[in-house]
C-alpha cells in the first residue's frame, strides 16, 4: 500500500507520492502549481509517484489552454491525472495521451459498476468518494477491476460553487472583501471553512477526518493507495504522520501504538462507518 | 425546422395531465426509485404507463429521471427497472451515470438518453465524450451561458436542453455534499435537504447566507430559440397544479407568440407579471448572459414570498343553475376582479357578483379552502380550468 499526500505548500516529504493541483484547473486544493513548477518538482522527486489534479469544471474558453497543459504534462513522468470533467477523458482519446487517469468526480465515485465502466474506457484508477462506507469501499475493491484510492485523512471538501459567496457576503456588510470565512451551521454547531478563488467558492468541513483506524482494513483488502491531505493540520504534525504511517504500513499495520498516538486527531471517521439516508418519508 | 420543446416537471399523474394540457410538449417525471426527488410523490410503473398513454395520445413525450448517483446497493434491480420502464412506453431517460447510459444504449437503442444536469456539463469536449457514448441530448449545467451553449451546438450538433425557470442550486449540481454532512441526507441520491438555503453563524454581525434567487428567462426565450436550443426546461417536480398551469401556460404563450411574430412589449409585460405572481422568490437570469454576481443571491435567511392569487380549480358545470363548480383555494369576495384561465389558452375576465355554496346557498365571502363553490357563468369551461385574482393594473 502506498501513501500519497497533498501538501499545503510543496516541500520534500517521505510519502510515496505527491498530488499536485494544476494552477487554473483545479478546485478544492489549498495549493496549486504551474506546469513548469510541476516539472521542477518531478525532477526533484524521481523516487516518488507524482499525480496531478485537474479537477475543476471546465468551460469552453478554457479548452485550448487545457489541451496545451495536457500535452505538456504528458511529456513529464507523471503517474496519473485526477480528473473531474469528462473533457479530459475525451482529450486523452483525441490527443492519444499516455498518462493514466484517475476518475475523481468527488461525490460520484460510489459503485463498482461505474468504476468498471471507466476502467473499460481506459481509466486506470478511481479515487473513491469520502461519503461512502468502508463496507462499500471494500465491495468496490472486490468487484471492480479499477485501481482504487481511498482518502483517509483530510479536512473534507464538501462543496464547490461557481459563485463568489465570500466576497459577496463582505460586500453586503459593506466591509473590505476577504476570500476566506468560517461559518457555523446552527443546529449541529459544526464549522465550515469557505475559501474563494477566481473559479468560485470551495467548502471544507472544519474538522479532520481521522481514518487511521481503517488503514489496516484497507491494507488487508490490498487497496493499493491511501491519500492524506495536509490542509487543516500543522506542517510539523503532518510530516510526523507521514513518517509514522509509512512505518505502520511497513509493519503490516500491526502497531497498535500508531492508532493510540493518532487518537489525538479526533474520532471523526466521516462516513466510513455511517451510512447516509435519502428517503425520509414514504411515497403517498 | 422543429419548434423548440417546452419541457415541464410533473410530480404526479394529475399534474402531468394539467401541464400537458396547458401547453408542455414533454414532461419529466420521477419513478419510485433512482430519482433525485426521493421524498416527492413519485410515479409507480402503472402511473408511468398511464402517463405515456396520455401523453402519446396528444403526440407529446414523457421522460423519466434516473439520475441519482448510484451506490453499490442501488445497482441491485436497476436493470429490471429500466426494462419495466421501457415496456411502459417511456420516450427518454434522464441519466447522470455513464454506466447506466451505456447499459440503456446497449439494450434499448430505441430509447433516448438525456444527460442530466447532475453531471454539470459545461464544455463541448465533455459533450463530444457523451455523444460518442450515444447520449442524444445534454441538459447543460446551470452555470453555462447562452453564448457557450450556442458554441456547443455549433461544434457538436447535439440537442441541448437548458433550464429557463425555477429554483437554482448554489453549487455545481452533483458537486455538493453539504446535505450529507449537515443532515446525513444524501444529496446525490435524492435526499437533498437544501442546506444552501440555511443561515449560518459567523463572527460578524450578520448571518452568512448563500441561497440563490430563482431563475426566470422569459425575456430571453427568443434568443434561446435563435441560438438553436432544443428544449426549455422548467424546474419543479414538487410544484402545484396552479403553478404548473400558470408557468407552462405563460411560456407556451411566449414561445408561440415569438414564432408567430406577434409578441409585443405590452403582452410580454403582462406575461412576466403573470409569472411573477406565482413566484415564491425573487428572480434573476443567473448565468445566461453574464456571470452570476452579487445581485443573484440572498443575504437574509427569509426568502420565500407567497401570494393568494389562486382562487380555485374549476371541477364542473351546474347546468340547472348555469354555474361553474369550483373548489376554493384562497379567499375572495363579491366585487373582486378575477380571471378564469383554461388549458386552451383562452382567458375569461369576470367580476365576482354572487358566491354560492354547492347547495346554492348565498355566501358573503369565500373563506374556506377546499369548499365547493358555484359562480354564475354562461358556459362550461374545459377540465382543469382555474380561477385567479386579477391584480395587474397595466
Amino acid at each position: 500500500m502506498k501513501l500519497l499526500v497533498e501538501l499545503q505548500k510543496y516541500e520534500q516529504v517521505d510519502a510515496d507520492g505527491l498530488i499536485l493541483a494544476l494552477k487554473d484547473f483545479s478546485a478544492q486544493s489549498p495549493a496549486t502549481y504551474t506546469k513548469e513548477e510541476i516539472k521542477v518538482i518531478i525532477d526533484k522527486n524521481k523516487d516518488k509517484e507524482i499525480f496531478v489534479s485537474i479537477n475543476k469544471n471546465i468551460f469552453n474558453k478554457e479548452l485550448d489552454n487545457l489541451k496545451e497543459q495536457l500535452l505538456y504534462l504528458d511529456k513529464l513522468n507523471i503517474k496519473g491525472i485526477f480528473f473531474y470533467d469528462l473533457a479530459i477523458l475525451q482529450l486523452k482519446k483525441e490527443l492519444n495521451l499516455k498518462t493514466d487517469l484517475i476518475w475523481n468526480q468527488t461525490y460520484m465515485v460510489n459503485n463498482y459498476r461505474t468504476c468498471n465502466y471507466y476502467y473499460s474506457k481506459g481509466v486506470k484508477y478511481a479515487l473513491l468518494s469520502k461519503e461512502i462506507t468502508l463496507e462499500e469501499i471494500l465491495e468496490i475493491n472486490y468487484l471492480s477491476k479499477i485501481t482504487p484510492m481511498v482518502e483517509v485523512l483530510s479536512m473534507p471538501s464538501v462543496a464547490f460553487s461557481k459563485r463568489s459567496l465570500v466576497s459577496n457576503y463582505y460586500k453586503d456588510l459593506n466591509k473590505d472583501p476577504k476570500k476566506e470565512i468560517t461559518v457555523t451551521e446552527k443546529l449541529t454547531n459544526q464549522k465550515y471553512m469557505l475559501i474563494e478563488d477566481k473559479d468560485g467558492t470551495n467548502f471544507f468541513l472544519k474538522r479532520i477526518t481521522n481514518g487511521t483506524i481503517v488503514i489496516k482494513d484497507l491494507f488487508e483488502a490490498k487497496i493499493p493507495y491511501i491519500i492524506m491531505r495536509e490542509y487543516g493540520i500543522t506542517s510539523e504534525l503532518f510530516r510526523e504522520i507521514i513518517i509514522d504511517t509509512k512505518e505502520y504500513i511497513k509493519g503490516n499495520c500491526q502497531d497498535k501504538d500508531y492508532l493510540t498516538k493518532y487518537q489525538k486527531l479526533g474520532d471523526d471517521t466521516n462516513f466510513f462507518f455511517k451510512k447516509t439516508i435519502y428517503r425520509v418519508r414514504k411515497n403517498g | 425546422m422543429d419548434r423548440i420543446e417546452l419541457l415541464s416537471p410533473a410530480g404526479d399523474l394529475e399534474r402531468l395531465k394539467v401541464t400537458l394540457l396547458y401547453g408542455a410538449d414533454a414532461v419529466y417525471i420521477g419513478g419510485e426509485k433512482y430519482s433525485l426527488r426521493a421524498n416527492a410523490t413519485n410515479f409507480t410503473l402503472e402511473n408511468i404507463k398511464d402517463a405515456c398513454i396520455f401523453a402519446h395520445k396528444l403526440n407529446k413525450k414523457v421522460y423519466l429521471t434516473l439520475n441519482i448517483v448510484f451506490h453499490n446497493e442501488d445497482m441491485d434491480g436497476v436493470d429490471d427497472y429500466i426494462k419495466d420502464v421501457v415496456d411502459a412506453g417511456i420516450d427518454a431517460f434522464i441519466v447522470s451515470d455513464p454506466f447506466i447510459i451505456s447499459h440503456i444504449k446497449e439494450n434499448y437503442p430505441q430509447v433516448e438518453v438525456h444527460l442530466s444536469t447532475q453531471n454539470s456539463t459545461s464544455n463541448y469536449k465533455a459533450i463530444e465524450y457523451f455523444q460518442s457514448e450515444g447520449v442524444d441530448r445534454v441538459v447543460l449545467a446551470r452555470e453555462v451561458s447562452l453564448m457557450d451553449a450556442k458554441e456547443m451546438i455549433e461544434k457538436t450538433g447535439i440537442d441541448i436542453e437548458m433550464f429557463i425557470h425555477g429554483a437554482m442550486c448554489t453549487c455545481f449540481s452533483g458537486r455538493c455534499a453539504l446535505s450529507n454532512y449537515v443532515t446525513n441526507r444524501d444529496a446525490n441520491r435524492g435526499g437533498c435537504a437544501q442546506v444552501c438555503r440555511f443561515a449560518f453563524k459567523t463572527d460578524l454581525e450578520k448571518d452568512f447566507t448563500m441561497a440563490t434567487k430563482d431563475l426566470n428567462l422569459a425575456c430571453y426565450i427568443g434568443d434561446m430559440i435563435d441560438a438553436g436550443i432544443k428544449s426549455l426546461k422548467v424546474e419543479g417536480r414538487m410544484r402545484s397544479l396552479y403553478y404548473l398551469a400558470t408557468v407552462i401556460g405563460t411560456y407556451r404563450e411566449i414561445i408561440d407568440s415569438y414564432y408567430n411574430n406577434t409578441l409585443t412589449d405590452e403582452e410580454m409585460k403582462i406575461l412576466e407579471y403573470r409569472l411573477s405572481r406565482v413566484a415564491n422568490r425573487e428572480v434573476s437570469t443567473q448565468y445566461l448572459m453574464k456571470e452570476a454576481d452579487y445581485k443573484d443571491q440572498y443575504y437574509s435567511g427569509r426568502q420565500e414570498l407567497s401570494n393568494q392569487d389562486y382562487l380555485g380549480l374549476i371541477t364542473g358545470y351546474d347546468y340547472e343553475n348555469d354555474c361553474l363548480i369550483m373548489v376554493e383555494r384562497n379567499y375572495f369576495k363579491a366585487g373582486d376582479k378575477i380571471e378564469f384561465f383554461t388549458p386552451t389558452g383562452k382567458v375569461y375576465s369576470y367580476v365576482v357578483d354572487k358566491i354560492y355554496d354547492e347547495d346554492m346557498n348565498l355566501l358573503e365571502v369565500a373563506r374556506h379552502p377546499e369548499q365547493v363553490l358555484k359562480l354564475k357563468f354562461p358556459e362550461e369551461l374545459p377540465v382543469y380550468s382555474m380561477a385567479r385574482l386579477v391584480t395587474y393594473e397595466g
